[in-house]
């Protein structure tokens, strides 16, 4: 009952409209197999801002001073990203099946780090405010598509399988990202600070209206 | 007749007064924010490290400001164009109307492309025309190039993100489009490269708002593509226009909003016409150099 509400909570407009968008940029990417290195990091990159909606709460003042913690709470809101997972692995199907020359192994590691990064980074913003999508997903954006975007960075660091760079492998990245991102979910979850309470009055409020 | 008209010059006058004034504030605004402020950053250091890398020229190396300028200046003027959207309740029973309010937002936009005009100066300087790098086109066609990658993409991107923050009520729609974008102009080149003489590939790639019309394999082996870049900047002036009329569209009523929606099927066919003499203009096939 308590999961069934918690997931109805979220954000889902914003969350499928952007996983609508990568799977339509990496459908393009399975179409058109000369332009797949290109557009399954586009769309994975977008996977990874659709999971940083998953936190989004409208209601926070209110949820958050209820007795379920964040650690319940986050944890049924996880359950979310199978979405975006499911997502990337049909498109890495449907490459498969089109026969596109991609080190499968590695892809589906980098398309679960891209999810956990962003699931990850909204999980850290939401220690601070309510509806952590927006911001997350435009750091993780940024974060990811600087390899694309920049040589000097693509040079040092490859955060796709095939994109080619002489630094850090693809796979090397995204086991390092991992580790990290669990240890950045397991502290933000459990350090998560209480709601403020006014000095004085017992009045509980939201973290919002009192930072 | 003078009798009639005397009382509107007061208004005119100070509408004129209203907008520049709100312009102003505006870019204020904009050139504190930062995410433009790392988009000119990262557009002069992309530039200034590129000077030394004739190669890329005007293939990878023109791609820098569109990016920065075109599509972080599009992220900022959408979190601008938003940022008052809270306020709106107070801000909406002031006597300016929504139309006059985006028009200063629009004006904005006059930033990035100075920032834009900028680069294209400290491009020239590094690569002047006529060099190898350029293709086949003449001088004045190359800056024409040059033009349709950095200038015209600075002003479009902004633009757009007005159109869109006025429209897109989701938060992130700026990043997702970004990306489309950037993806979509991936698969339009693609085309191109593997089928230089396709008139029907030439038209997708310069269905976009920013394209190649050159690919560099090495530095002896120049490809000039298809399509006119005077018309591509025409097509490229074309969509800027929409997304301004897009944006006044927006809480426009009565008299405005039916001369904003002519103006707007106008626009759109202008832009066609653009982009079909882009499309058929220039070479008749791929210029081996």
């Amino acid at each position: 009952m308590m999961v069934r509400s918690m997931l109805r909570a979220g954000a889902w407009p914003a969350f499928t409209g952007v996983s609508g968008a990568a799977v339509v940029v990496g459908g393009c990417g399975v179409a058109f197999p000369a332009a797949a290195t290109v557009l399954f990091p586009i769309a994975f990159t977008l996977l990874a801002a659709a999971a940083a909606f998953v936190l989004d709460e409208p209601a926070s003042l209110v949820v958050d001073v209820t007795p379920t913690g964040p650690v319940p709470r986050t944890a049924i809101r996880s359950l979310a990203l199978l979405a975006p997972l499911a997502a990337g692995a049909v498109l890495m199907l449907a490459g498969a099946l089109r026969g596109l020359a991609l080190p499968w192994a590695a892809t589906g590691l980098a398309l679960a780090g891209n999810v956990v990064l962003g699931f990850a980074v909204a999980c850290v913003a939401r220690t601070r405010t309510g509806e952590p999508g927006a911001t997350a997903s435009a750091a993780v954006v940024l974060i990811l598509m600087a390899p694309s975007l920049l040589p000097q960075v693509a040079r040092r660091v490859s955060t796709f399988p095939a994109s080619g760079g002489d630094g850090l492998s693809s796979n090397t990245v995204w086991w390092t990202v991992l580790a990290v991102c669990v240890v950045g979910v397991a502290v933000s979850v459990n350090g998560r600070p209480l709601p403020r309470r006014l000095p004085g009055t017992g009045i509980t409020m939201g973290r919002d209206l009192t930072s | 007749m003078t009798t009639a008209l005397a009382p509107a010059r007061p208004e005119a006058v100070a509408g004129q007064a209203t907008l520049g004034a709100l312009a102003a504030r505006e870019m204020r605004r904009f050139v504190v924010n930062p995410i433009f402020l790392f988009a000119v950053v990262m557009t002069a250091w992309t530039t200034w490290d590129g000077r030394k890398a004739p190669a890329n020229a005007v293939g990878t190396g023109n791609w820098y400001p569109v990016i920065f300028l075109g599509g972080f200046g599009m992220m900022a003027t959408f979190w601008l164009s938003r940022s008052m959207r809270n306020s709106e309740p107070v801000v909406g029973v002031t006597p300016t109307t929504l139309p006059a309010r985006t028009a200063a937002l629009c004006a904005v936009a006059v930033v990035p492309f100075g920032c834009g005009v900028l680069t294209l100066f400290a491009f020239l300087h590094f690569h002047p025309v006529g060099a190898q790098v350029y293709g086949a086109f003449s001088p004045p066609a190359q800056v024409a190039v040059l033009v349709g990658q950095i200038v015209v993409p600075s002003l479009s991107g902004p633009l757009l993100g007005v159109a869109l923050g006025r429209w897109v009520r989701f938060p992130g729609a700026a990043l997702v489009l970004f990306l489309v974008i950037y993806g979509w102009v991936n698969v339009a080149t693609w085309g191109s490269l593997s089928h230089p003489d396709s008139a029907a590939f030439t038209a997708l790639r310069l269905f976009s708002p920013f394209a190649f019309f050159t690919y560099m394999e090495n530095v002896a082996d120049v490809t000039t593509w298809r399509g006119s870049p005077w018309f591509f900047i025409g097509w490229q002036l074309a969509l800027c226009a929409t997304a301004v009329l897009v944006a006044l569209l927006r809480g426009a009523e009565g008299r405005v909003r039916f001369r904003v929606t002519r103006t707007l099927q106008i626009v759109l066919v202008v832009a066609a016409i653009m982009l079909v003499l882009a499309a058929r203009g220039g070479f008749t096939h791929a210029v081996h150099a």
